[in-house]
């Protein structure tokens, strides 16, 4: 068989390739599910991609009340009673390492995936 | 004859151990992981045409645990055997449709199955079946540098008509 007939082939595949890589790292794979933990303990769990329309959750503890603010995709305190509203400036959650703290209230909003939980990876292969 | 032959695998071995430090010592040109030349292959293959399949299976498993002494990797020891085990099975099966002025194309497909031997060595390793979603870019990666690895050996075989039979 001819060269030109393997380089067309090979085009093929890459051309292929390169489209499935796009389309793959367009996708969200895995469920960008969040937990809200209020003194330690889960009291609720969100999978982000699967909100439809945005909607408002009320936590109260000893410094009043904090209004979570939930959106596909989005979590952020929009509001909080407490003084120095550190949770609110924060903003969106967008990583595992910056979780939002409420101190005063002692709430906590993180992402649950357990196996991107890495920050970091180190080898050779 | 016996002695030259195994000289030659000898010396092939060397050539292919020093390719393969001095790639793994270079730090990784593109941020995605697990993308890389394999120079090495060259000598794999050269062998392959030149000396016979039994010598060419000494360049390559001699060259993997070797290697892997040296670069002091214990996991990549795995993924480069099942790697290259899945090539080399490949590379015999599909030796005698490929002449001379082929040789590309056969390295091409190795570069492909080698990469499938360790993606499938890193989905049992980790037991995450979503290591399967990095086939593309691993296939991307393994047509260019097979590709590039077998031209290598192309122009060689070629230069070396003289030396080598």
């Amino acid at each position: 068989m001819k060269n030109r007939f393997w380089i067309i082939i090979f085009s093929a595949v890459l051309i292929i390739s390169a489209g499935l890589w796009i389309l793959i790292s367009n996708l969200s794979l895995s469920a960008n599910i969040v937990g809200i933990y209020q003194n330690n303990r889960l009291i609720k769990k969100i999978d982000l991609n699967s909100v439809t329309e945005p909607y408002e959750i009320t936590i109260s503890g000893e410094a009043g009340k904090n209004i979570v603010q939930v959106s596909n995709g989005h979590i952020k305190m929009k509001s909080a009673q407490c003084p120095d509203k550190i949770c609110v400036n924060h903003g969106e959650l967008i990583s595992n390492t910056s979780p939002i703290v409420c101190l005063p209230n002692k709430i906590v909003i993180k992402f649950e995936n357990s196996s991107e939980n890495i920050d970091v990876k180190t080898g050779v292969k | 004859m016996k002695t030259k032959k195994l000289v030659f695998t000898a010396i092939l071995t060397a050539l292919a151990l020093v390719a393969f430090s001095i790639e793994a010592a270079i730090p990784p040109i593109t941020p995605i992981y697990g993308i890389k030349l394999g120079i090495a292959n060259v000598f794999t293959l050269f062998a392959l045409y030149t000396l016979g399949p039994y010598e060419a299976a000494a360049v390559l498993f001699v060259r993997i645990t070797l290697g892997s002494i040296f670069t002091g990797q214990a996991v990549s020891f795995i993924y480069s055997l099942s790697g290259g085990l899945l090539s080399f099975i490949l590379m015999l099966i599909l030796k005698r449709f490929f002449q001379k002025d082929k040789v590309w194309v056969l390295s091409v497909l190795c570069a492909i199955a080698h990469n499938v031997g360790q993606i499938i060595a890193a989905v049992i390793i980790t037991q995450t079946f979503q290591i399967a979603f990095y086939l593309p870019v691993l296939l991307i990666s393994g047509i260019i540098a097979g590709a590039f690895t077998g031209l290598c050996v192309q122009f060689t075989l070629l230069h070396l008509k003289r030396f080598v039979n």
